[in-house]
């Protein structure tokens, strides 16, 4: 019993870890584009985005549940201690693939990270049959492909919209400016959204462990009340903690948004976030703000995408989820092999690690592996021209244009024929007087 | 083992997003624009200028300052039309910000 124990609060202080790393990765998802477009300062921003991650923790605990309930079978049935252990396992996992990536600068997601490592752990240390793959399957892996394109369409809609709505054809000032007011709002919303999806996803893995060790009963769906205390608060610190990293990398070249392209970008990131939420679905935040950020790009005219860039970042995210679960796999193999004795090898090998990546990252100048964030680099799969191709009103007006100055142009030329000709005539007169002069 | 997929919800996460986004960046949108219309150009410097900020610089800001207090003034529109674009314009501010709440209040409730 002893061991259950201390195994539970190692899970639940790695689950903590996991949400503060969470946090402090995630926190340019909600302000890089704000900060990019100048909306707001960086040091505000950061603290808007950790108080609103906060409140947004307590919005919603649908995602929470459909990690605590959904996605393994039979929980009562299950052997406590060794599941435990797995839990363990899997955190570890994806805490380390957390941080590889964010040492390498590749595109990930936390949350997929999450998912990949407890499930990795789960079918090397239990079995195949332990993990219901419908709900997995519908309610994780789908989510994940669907959700950053929904985001785009939304996206590309909006900023079309937003820009159609305020333009001119009269070449007077379009007031676009007044967008970054409104980004101060969007970014919030995603600040808020990040807490509703992400913060959920760690209160699901300690509600899982609690049901898990008998301390709470299987049909209590709802997390505990400290529960989403905790997590909320160690997600907000994390967020807040992460800022300094954005504020050390804002000289470092960021994506061209604008304003209305920005706003257009956050309020669709929020927009689907909290409605998966509501339905319980597990997104990565980062997948959806940088396919709403390819989105809104693509919504200006005269843009195309680059496909090598943007290959390399589904490559990225379509990584994330096995490789996960091979490094938990792994730590969970040295378990089930080792017993008691392996949990004390993983945790050794992960602090190592999570050190080792820690002194490097810190060593390291500023450079694209941690630069600001993957949601404004995914920004870069979208290149705009400078001066955009003229919209089918904007042709309209310039035919228009140049048939009036070609109507004023023949008059003139017109004039000017009647002019040399009336000229002519005139010298031509002058001179048969003044020959017929001579003559005389 | 069967696998159920409830297609039906991603739609309705699309359809729900897509309705969300549009009603608040299109409120915002209609805003800005009747701010345009009433005289009041929004001129909003970013809050730092730093590199990254390749947008508009300090110089590009008081020009376009000036091209807005220029058009405002040139406009065709009367005294009370401007009043009326203006007031329309923050009437969709708040639509905006109403809509927001409204999605918010939904995912709460539920």
């Amino acid at each position: 019993m002893e061991t259950a124990v201390l195994l539970v609060v190692l899970v639940i202080a790695l689950s903590l870890f996991f949400d503060f790393t969470n946090g402090f990765h995630d926190t340019a998802n909600a302000m890089a584009t704000p900060i990019a477009t100048g909306a707001l300062k960086p040091k505000v921003a950061v603290l808007i985005a950790a108080c609103l991650n906060l409140v947004g923790a307590f919005l919603s605990t649908e995602v929470s549940q459909t990690i605590s309930h959904g996605i393994i079978n039979n929980e009562e049935a299950i052997n406590s201690d060794l599941f435990l252990s797995l839990i363990f396992a899997g955190l570890i996992g994806a805490i380390t693939w957390n941080m590889l990536t964010w040492l390498l600068g590749l595109p990930s997601s936390s949350s997929h990270a999450l998912f990949g490592g407890l499930i990795g752990a789960v079918i090397v240390g239990y079995s195949w049959t332990a993990i219901n793959y419908g709900v997995v399957l519908s309610k994780v892996i789908l989510p994940a492909v669907i959700s950053p394109i929904t985001a785009g369409v939304i996206a590309f809609l909006a900023t079309r919209l937003a820009y159609a709505l305020t333009r001119r054809y009269d070449g007077k000032p379009d007031g676009r400016d007044g967008f970054r007011w409104g980004q101060i709002f969007s970014s919030s919303l995603v600040a808020l959204a990040h807490g509703t999806n992400d913060a959920q996803k760690t209160m699901g893995v300690i509600t899982l462990t609690l049901v898990i060790a008998g301390w709470q009963s299987a049909s209590d769906t709802e997390p505990q009340t400290w529960v989403i205390f905790a997590c909320a608060a160690t997600i907000a610190l994390g967020t807040y903690v992460g800022g300094w990293r954005i504020i050390r990398t804002l000289g470092k070249g960021l994506t061209e948004i604008k304003p209305a392209q920005g706003f257009a970008a956050e309020t669709s990131t929020a927009a689907t976030i909290l409605s998966s939420s509501a339905l319980g679905f597990a997104l990565s935040t980062t997948q959806v703000a940088s396919g709403s950020v390819i989105g809104s790009g693509l919504g200006r005219r005269g843009s195309k995408v680059r496909w090598r860039t943007a290959g390399r970042i589904g490559v990225g995210w379509l990584l994330t989820l096995p490789a996960s679960a091979t490094v938990s796999g792994l730590a969970a193999l040295i378990i089930v092999w080792l017993g008691p004795w392996g949990i004390a090898v993983d945790t050794v090998l992960a602090v190592a690690t999570v050190l080792f990546i820690y002194l490097r990252s810190r060593r390291n100048a500023v450079t694209a592996a941690n630069a600001m964030s993957e949601v404004a680099d995914s920004g870069l799969a979208v290149k705009v021209k400078k001066n955009p191709p003229p919209t089918r009103r904007q042709r309209a007006i310039m035919r228009e244009e140049a048939r009036r100055r070609a109507a004023v142009e023949a008059r003139e030329r017109a004039k000017r024929k009647a002019q040399t000709k009336a000229e002519a005539q005139a010298n031509k007169n002058s001179g048969d007087r003044s020959d017929s002069e001579a003559k005389k | 083992m069967t696998l159920t997929i409830d297609w039906i919800s991603f739609l309705e996460v699309f359809v729900v997003a897509l309705i969300g986004a549009l009603l608040v960046v299109g409120f915002y949108a209609i805003a800005v624009r009747l701010l345009v219309r009433g005289g009041k150009v929004p001129v909003v410097a970013p809050a730092e200028f730093t590199d990254a900020i390749a947008i508009i610089s300090e110089k590009e800001r008081a020009k376009a300052a000036k091209a807005a207090a220029k058009a405002a003034k040139k406009s065709p529109l009367t005294d009370g039309q401007k009043l009326v674009a203006r007031v329309g314009a923050y009437i969709s501010f708040g639509l905006c910000g109403l809509a927001v709440l409204g999605g918010l209040i939904l995912i709460v409730i539920q």
